[in-house]
């Protein structure tokens, strides 16, 4: 079975480790493996949009280096934010010749001296933006391809009306990322109609969650919230799948407080794409972590065909 | 030998400041060959003029160089001068020690010594240089039109009324271009096709002009004076010469097809007319959209056609002109909408264009003049208006201003205001500008006078919400977002070029700038010229612009190309590529190096020879050339060898 380097980061590393479970179950049935790093550190979330010139690219260019080391092309990621952080920092040391200088000569100066690794002595080859950073969707869209995803469905979802949520930085700075049109994107539409269900135009799919405001001002991310939960509602959704863990975070747990300060809400299940698509290939209900979401998903499931095969165990 | 004079130019201090002109004049006279030199403050005048004409005559000189500004500049001027004393003018150069030296240096020690060393480079040169006669061009006085909108058809008129025969040559079935669209114009509010159709008549009729329409240019060689044009002449599926212009061919038509003309809000046969005015009022049959071509059924227009104008058999022909002149007005095209994704990207329904809007406003549009919304036919009771759609956006679509849209929006609100009385218009703007006679007043009066809206800033996001079309945008005067549920937005989108336009500027060889618009020869200068000569530009095609000032270029082009019809033969400059016969080995590597086709195999010779019209005396066959066989006039090998001796300080 195929292996891809794959990223997991902070936030599926722990607090949503049930994400990460539902795609590696996910890929496993579509015929390859997510291979986690051996080593790998916190991909730095916040900096690439820091007016610091260097230090901000260091922790990500170190983890590029080490896949490009290992003798691999490519690295998933399944996290907006990792995509983003470690894609734009990829794109700087392709593109730019003193970033490039500036951030390999930090690197060969600074390589840690780590006791549970065995010393390096192997010549240092600069790194030059020679991996492909990968969205674990864009995987499926452009090296898999969205029918073989048809071909291996074992639940119907037909009938769901699910309503794609992008966010900020899936997408953006186009140039950089080149994933999809910021402004009118199609990337999720075709995995929900990939799955099976139907896609739910609505006009807050790219509209601002909140994001970190959720810890200084949560109330600017509550009414943010607000307002893309009820549109996505009022055109028919059952519920809304998104692709970034704090997106994630805010639209599923910022429910609680949107349903004390507005009467008329009514909540709306948030899925992580990678649950959705282990759950239509037929992994059990049970793998998904459920019981870890704020709003309660069972209505949802309850739609769910029951599966075509024996519920596998993965 | 020859005697020569240098004359320094102080430029007032434009060269005095950074070059010692009196050194540079004491350091020409030691120079070999030079019988006397002068510097004066402003060579140019006519003072100067007179000092170098004189001297010519009192000190016996054969050739004179000037050490001043750029040739581009003054050549010409001293080189009639120096006619006027007697000398041929290829015995006068210019040795330019502004542009390249005193304005780009500040050390003045180091920059006398480079203007001596060029003008030392000039002295080699001009020792050398043989006295030149300029060759004579005839000219085909006839002129071609590309492009029959209101640009087109205007330089047509002007030349044709001038006496020459004119070919106006038209990609769609009518002329009228964009002008024929719209519905009344900004700021006298006159009816456009009222103004334009007695044009288009006297276009269709004027004796001196043949109407080529449903054509497009498919080749071009030639040069000023003698340019050779082959055109095709599409396939009309119906003969014209018997065509009586009825109109039961197109009622009968069962085919529906999008009018282009109506920007899609209405539809046609596939034989039809673009509008009822055309010129020549003949239709055509869109081969895609008609039944029988795509089914082998139908010919149902034949059937109607009494006078069996009706020919499916017919075909593309191609006929070849000879002109001696060339005007480009190909005009513009919009931004589409479907570009525009944050707009909806054309997805929805009651987010259409200004062009669009122009043909709801129009008398003789889809809706009668009644301004009816597309997606049910509602009359739009609130109707946004959105400026810059594409334009002065660089990072995502087009950075420059397209010009004609803050006029254009505010007659289109004012309209809509006198059509809907309880409507209420609102325009997103970045800026309004008013630039141009009694456009100001206009806006004023209808910002103050008619209740629209104005508000400053960009609009970020438009989708459909139910029935309405859901507007967020900033007014950054009062830092507030703004949401409207609108009835219809109307997106003043950019003005582009065409796309046809840089296929067709490939086939004439002339150039477009950073944004695809035709490039004029001098942005201030030269704005109705193409830098090639005998090619000229008229209309949005070489940028936006309005009626008034599209009218005014293209009656300025007209006027180049009558000056040009006004000589007997043009003057070639005559310092360009020869061959000496006896030492071409014919290997023609100098033909396919030739960027102006200037160089071909005479088969009686046997030999590669010049054709004197084309050569532009770049001097690429010259330094290709293996065996020395070709040289450029006045720029013989050696007197390179001795200009680079001379430039690095040799002797």
């Amino acid at each position: 079975m195929a292996k891809i380097a794959y990223y997991p980061g902070c936030a599926l590393n722990e607090r949503s480790s049930h994400l990460d479970r539902s795609a590696r179950d996910a890929t496993l049935k579509l015929g390859f493996e997510l291979d986690e790093l051996d080593t790998w550190t916190c991909c730095g979330a916040v900096p690439p949009v820091s007016k610091e010139r260097v230090m901000n690219l260091i922790a990500p260019s170190r983890i590029l280096k080490d896949v490009r080391d290992s003798g691999r092309k490519m690295l998933i990621t399944i996290c907006d934010f990792c995509y983003n952080t470690l894609k734009r920092t990829n794109y700087s040391i392709k593109s730019d010749k003193t970033t490039r200088k500036r951030v390999n000569a930090f690197l060969a100066d600074d390589t840690p001296e780590r006791d549970y690794l065995e010393k390096d002595d192997s010549l240092w080859v600069d790194y030059e933006g020679e991996v492909k950073v990968i969205h674990l969707m864009e995987y499926l869209r452009d090296e898999l391809g969205y029918n073989k995803i048809t071909e291996n469905l074992r639940r119907s979802l037909k009938g769901l009306k699910i309503a794609p949520y992008y966010g900020c930085v899936m997408l953006r700075p186009q140039n950089e990322i080149q994933l999809d049109d910021p402004e009118n994107p199609a990337i999720i539409e075709d995995f929900i109609t990939a799955l099976g269900a139907q896609p739910v135009k609505y006009p807050y799919r790219t509209e601002c969650c909140g994001a970190y405001l959720s810890v200084s001002s949560p109330d600017a991310s509550t009414r943010l919230c607000y307002r893309i939960l009820t549109s996505a509602r009022k055109n028919g959704a059952d519920a809304i799948v998104v692709s970034c863990p704090l997106c994630f975070y805010n639209l599923d747990s910022r429910q609680k407080a949107i349903t004390e300060s507005y009467s008329d809400f009514k909540p709306v299940p948030i899925f992580y794409f990678s649950q959705l698509l282990s759950v239509a290939l037929g992994v059990e209900f049970g793998r998904q972590g459920f019981d870890k979401h704020y709003v309660d998903v069972t209505p949802v499931l309850e739609r769910i065909g029951s599966s075509t095969g024996k519920e596998d165990e993965v | 030998m020859k005697r020569i004079g240098v004359f320094v130019c102080h430029c007032g201090i434009n060269i005095a400041e950074t070059v010692d002109v009196k050194r540079v004049a004491e350091e020409a006279m030691k120079m070999e060959g030079v019988a006397y030199a002068q510097d004066y403050i402003y060579m140019c005048s006519e003072p100067g003029q007179t000092l170098v004409r004189e001297k010519i005559v009192e000190e016996k000189l054969d050739a004179v160089i000037i050490a001043a500004c750029s040739p581009n500049l003054h050549e010409s001027t001293f080189r009639t001068a120096a006619e006027e004393a007697g000398l041929n003018p290829w015995q006068c150069e210019i040795a330019n020690i502004r542009e390249q030296c005193s304005w780009v240096h500040t050390d003045r020690e180091k920059a006398t010594a480079k203007a001596i060393h060029i003008v030392a480079t000039m002295v080699q040169k001009t020792r050398l240089n043989e006295s030149l006669e300029p060759i004579p061009v005839s000219i085909t006085k006839k002129a071609l039109v590309i492009g029959g909108g209101i640009a087109g058809i205007q330089a047509a008129l002007d030349i044709a009324d001038s006496g020459h025969k004119v070919i106006l040559v038209e990609k769609e079935s009518s002329i009228g271009g964009h002008m024929a669209q719209l519905s009344e114009t900004f700021p006298t509010l006159d009816c456009s096709q009222c103004i334009l159709t007695p044009k288009m008549v006297a276009a269709g009729k004027h004796p001196n002009i043949e109407l080529m329409t449903y054509s497009e240019i498919e080749e071009v060689s030639g040069y000023v004076g003698n340019f050779k044009v082959r055109i095709r002449r599409k396939a009309a599926f119906v003969d014209w010469s018997k065509c009586t212009g009825c109109g039961l061919c197109m009622e009968k038509c069962p085919a529906k097809v999008p009018s282009v003309f109506d920007r899609e809000l209405a539809t046609h046969g596939a034989i039809y007319v673009p509008f009822p005015q055309a010129v020549p009022n003949k239709p055509v049959i869109e081969h895609d959209s008609c039944i029988y071509f795509k089914t082998g059924k139908c010919r149902l227009c034949e059937k109607v056609c009494e006078i069996g104008a009706i020919d499916f058999e017919q075909e593309d022909r191609f006929v070849e002109e000879e002109v001696g002149a060339i005007i480009t007005a190909t005009g513009f095209e919009t931004l589409p909408v479907a570009d525009l994704a944050e707009y909806g990207a054309g997805e929805v329904p009651d987010v259409i264009d200004g062009l669009a809007f122009e043909r709801l406003l129009s008398a003789s549009g889809p809706t009668v003049g009644e301004v009816r919304r597309p997606s049910d036919g509602m009359v739009p009771k609130e109707i946004v208006f959105v400026q810059c759609a594409g334009s002065r956006d660089p990072e995502r679509y087009k950075p420059y201003c397209s010009k004609i849209c803050c006029m254009y929006t505010t007659k289109h609100a004012l309209l809509y205001k006198h059509r809907v009385h309880d409507g209420q218009p609102y325009i997103f703007y970045i800026d309004i500008r008013t630039g141009g006679k009694g456009y100001e007043e206009f806006y004023h009066n209808a910002e103050e006078e008619e209740g629209i809206i104005y508000l400053r800033g960009k609009v970020a996001k438009i989708f459909r919400d139910g029935d309405k079309t859901v507007v967020w945008g900033t007014d950054t005067l009062t830092g507030r977002n703004i949401e409207i549920a609108a009835d219809l937005v109307v997106l003043a989108t950019a003005i582009v070029p065409k796309d046809s336009t840089a296929e067709l500027v490939k086939k004439l060889r002339i150039q477009t700038g950073p944004n695809g618009f035709l490039a004029e020869a001098h942005p201030k200068l030269r704005p109705v010229e193409s830098i090639n000569s005998g090619f000229f530009i008229a209309g949005a095609a070489q940028g936006p612009k309005d009626i008034p000032e599209t009218v005014a270029q293209a009656s300025g082009a007209a006027c180049k190309v009558i000056s040009l019809f006004s000589r007997d033969h043009l003057e070639q400059d005559p310092a360009i590529a020869w061959v000496d016969e006896d030492l071409c080995g014919s290997c023609r590597i100098c033909i396919s190096v030739c960027p102006y086709d200037a160089r071909e195999y005479d088969e009686e010779k046997g030999t590669v020879i010049v054709n004197e019209a084309l050569c532009e005396g770049c001097g690429s066959c010259v330094a290709a050339c293996a065996c020395g066989a070709t040289q450029q006039r006045n720029l013989s090998d050696s007197q390179i060898k001795s200009m680079v001796t001379a430039s690095l300080g040799g002797e």
